[in-house]
């Protein structure tokens, strides 16, 4: 089949919600075309095709196998959350068409931008996704989640036009070596580029500097823990879990091309932003409270492991690909729960919550698994991930990176922990008062868990294959 | 220098110093109408969709829908005549014109030869570096969308000189994508300036909860 359903689905059905009666039904369609949608992406990971579809604007390559595979059912499972906490609490009815239609449309661009074989219809997706984002993060009635809404479309229109500039830069250095322009990556990806002129450099760092806004990197990093913290936890998930992969593919995508036209600039430029988001990261994380906060700091400095084992190059690309996947729904997790947590103390001070393994014992055992995941434990992807990163460090002899890496995370590992344990080991200080938490509200997050436990231990050999084909297309020169 | 590039230069710098939002939303509106005249001398034959298509972008979606999108909120709100968009100070006059001349500088190593193509660059990364100069001095939503329309005027401004066009489908919806933005800049604008209290509140940094009163139980 042809992937063009992938965007053109959810798209399609979120312009239908804008028919009454269409909308009356939203959390089902929602949840079904999730579920299609998720269908159709491993059948395209699954079964071998051609690589062009779309006149060339689109491609089914291992890059683009892998995210849709990743991004789709992780929507899937936070569509499912939704229509649970919609069982749950009738009154989320009203608005509901709205949220459905707009996460629709983030969907169909994502996988525009995960599918797309060409820079600008990336770049457009993004775009799209980032307009679509913005008023989902606005709560009703809650005036501090405006701003950060605006603060989220701001940052990202300056982002995607610096990714945009660096493009056209890229595309005057191709004209200034001699090479005909192009934005098609295959075409691009073909000419085997080497060497950079002053247009080239710049259109780089641009690129670069552009995407890490996106991905949440320093030094404009600063909407993300608003943004996290603001939004409703279905949201986040999204923002985090899906949008966040549609832009780290756009990443790999100029890795993929541009990365030798000049290595050392990727690599010193990356590995500059990748640290001082870890080092901002581990500040922040000890100086809140703040329970949403803290994770979406511990996603800047996920970003940041991320951005160090992509400058590094081989070696490193297979760690960063499992860190990846690992991320995704460590992230899913722990916002999903952490929006459960809230609901139920009516709180995001970490030091007003605690006992929640006795009060709340499935967000408990959530919040544990992906406190743990998140550190970068045994046997969690993100383990392996970090090992192998930190083992291409030392091989590439990056010796002091390597040693403010471990120095950060270590900090980074006691702030969190010091503040997570407590919540969940601690004693409770409120009546127990168990709520009900419906199978629809929970298996979402279960199947996340299981998913990120089984991939620590075991990789199936195709998805293993497919990491293995990623990895080696990002390893550069 | 061509007069069309030296007015393109002004539009760019004046309303840097000078602390009105009229004249910033003027400002922008002259970039866009001179960037049309400039792609388009004298407005010759328009054979090719393209070229309808970039003087509709240039000339009327930069030069009168954008401007005139955000005057009608900021005019319907009574917003009083004075807004600076960077700080009014000596050291902040002297960051622009040196950001001026880095601009001018940087573009005599992009493109060697002397000519409109090297003066638009510099116009170019002029633009780009005054846009951040007015986001990092900016506080409130309306410099902050000036500082982000500057720099779309300033790859408007490179894109003149680029290599190729990329198909027709593509820069409509690039466009699209653009009015798309905007509409929700003027939403935003409206949006935030009756809800004075979004700006003041920095949500609980250290942890308290972040609005008591937030209906969570009513939030997916």
């Amino acid at each position: 089949m042809n992937p063009l359903a992938l965007v053109l689905l959810p798209t399609v059905l979120g312009f239908g919600l804008a028919l009454r009666r269409v909308r009356e039904r939203a959390h089902l369609l929602l949840v079904a075309a999730a579920v299609v949608g998720s269908l159709l992406a491993f059948s395209h990971a699954m079964m071998s095709s051609r690589e062009l579809w779309l006149w060339g604007y689109m491609r089914l390559d291992a890059t683009s196998r892998l995210f849709v595979v990743l991004i789709n059912p992780i929507f899937l499972g936070v569509s499912w959350y939704v229509a649970g906490r919609l069982t749950a609490t009738p009154a989320l009815h009203s608005g509901f068409g709205r949220f459905a239609a707009l996460a629709l449309t983030f969907l169909g661009a994502a996988n525009a931008a995960v599918l797309g074989n060409h820079l600008l219809v990336q770049w457009i997706a993004l775009e799209i996704t980032t307009l679509v984002a913005a008023p989902l993060i606005i709560r009703p009635g809650v005036a501090s989640s405006r701003s950060a809404s605006w603060h989220y479309l701001l940052f990202s229109s300056v982002g995607l036009g610096l990714v945009l500039l660096g493009f056209l830069c890229l595309d005057r250095g191709l004209q200034a070596a001699g090479h005909a322009p192009s934005y098609f990556i295959d075409q691009l990806a073909a000419l085997e580029l080497t060497g950079a002129g002053p247009w080239g450099n710049l259109g780089l760092s641009l690129v670069l500097l552009g995407l890490g806004t996106k991905l949440g990197l320093a030094p404009m990093y600063t909407w993300l823990p608003e943004a996290y913290a603001e939004a409703p936890p279905a949201v986040t998930a999204l923002l985090g879990a899906v949008q966040f992969n549609a832009t780290l593919v756009l990443l790999l995508r100029v890795l993929q091309v541009y990365r030798p036209i000049n290595p050392s600039l990727v690599t010193n430029e990356l590995l500059i932003l990748g640290l001082a988001s870890m080092v901002i990261s581990a500040a922040s994380i000890i100086a809140t409270w703040n329970m949403k906060r803290l994770i979406a700091y511990a996603a800047i400095n996920h970003a940041g492991v991320i951005a160090i084992g992509l400058a590094l190059g081989k070696g490193a690309t297979f760690g960063v690909l499992i860190y990846v996947i690992s991320n995704a729904f460590i992230k899913a997790i722990l916002f999903l729960t952490a929006g459960k947590i809230k609901a139920h103390y009516r709180t995001e001070d970490t030091r007003e919550i605690s006992g929640l393994i006795k009060d709340l014992p499935y967000s408990g055992v959530f919040l544990l698994v992906g406190t743990l995941a998140l550190l970068g434990l045994p046997p969690f992807g993100s383990f392996f991930g970090e090992l192998l990163i930190l083992s291409a460090l030392v091989s590439l002899g990056h010796l002091y990176v390597f040693a403010a890496f471990c120095v950060v995370i270590t900090i980074t590992f006691v702030a969190t922990g010091r503040t997570f344990f407590p919540m969940i080991w601690g004693l409770p200080k409120k009546a127990h008062d168990w709520p009900r938490q419906t199978f629809l509200a929970v298996s979402p997050k279960a199947v996340f868990f299981v998913i990120l436990v089984v991939l620590g231990l075991y990789i199936p050999p195709a998805l293993s294959g497919l990491l293995e084909r990623v990895a080696a297309s990002l390893e550069g020169p | 220098m061509s007069p069309l590039l030296i007015a393109l230069l002004g539009a760019l710098l004046l309303p840097v110093f000078v602390g009105s939002w009229r004249m910033s939303l003027f400002g922008l509106a002259l970039q866009g109408v001179i960037l049309a005249a400039v792609a388009y001398p004298g407005l010759g034959p328009l054979r090719s969709a393209h070229a309808w298509l970039s003087l509709a972008d240039l000339g009327l979606v930069r030069g009168v829908l954008v401007p005139l999108a955000l005057y009608t909120v900021l005019r319907a709100q009574g917003a009083p005549a004075r807004n600076d968009t960077i700080a009014p100070n000596l050291l902040s006059w002297t960051l622009t014109l040196g950001m001026v001349l880095a601009a001018f500088n940087l573009s005599n190593i992009l493109v060697s030869d002397p000519g409109q193509e090297q003066t638009l660059v510099a116009i170019a990364v002029a633009g780009v570096l005054l846009g951040f100069l007015v986001l990092a001095s900016a506080a409130g939503p309306f410099s902050q969308m000036v500082g982000v329309l500057r720099i779309e005027n300033a790859i408007a401004t490179l894109q003149l000189s680029r290599a190729h066009e990329s198909c027709f489908a593509l820069e409509l919806a690039m466009l699209a994508v653009f009015v798309a933005s905007v509409a929700l800049f003027r939403w935003y604008l409206a949006s935030l300036e009756s809800h004075p209290a979004a700006l003041r509140e920095r949500p609980g940094e250290r942890g308290a909860t972040a609005d008591p009163a937030a209906p969570d139980s009513l939030t997916l």
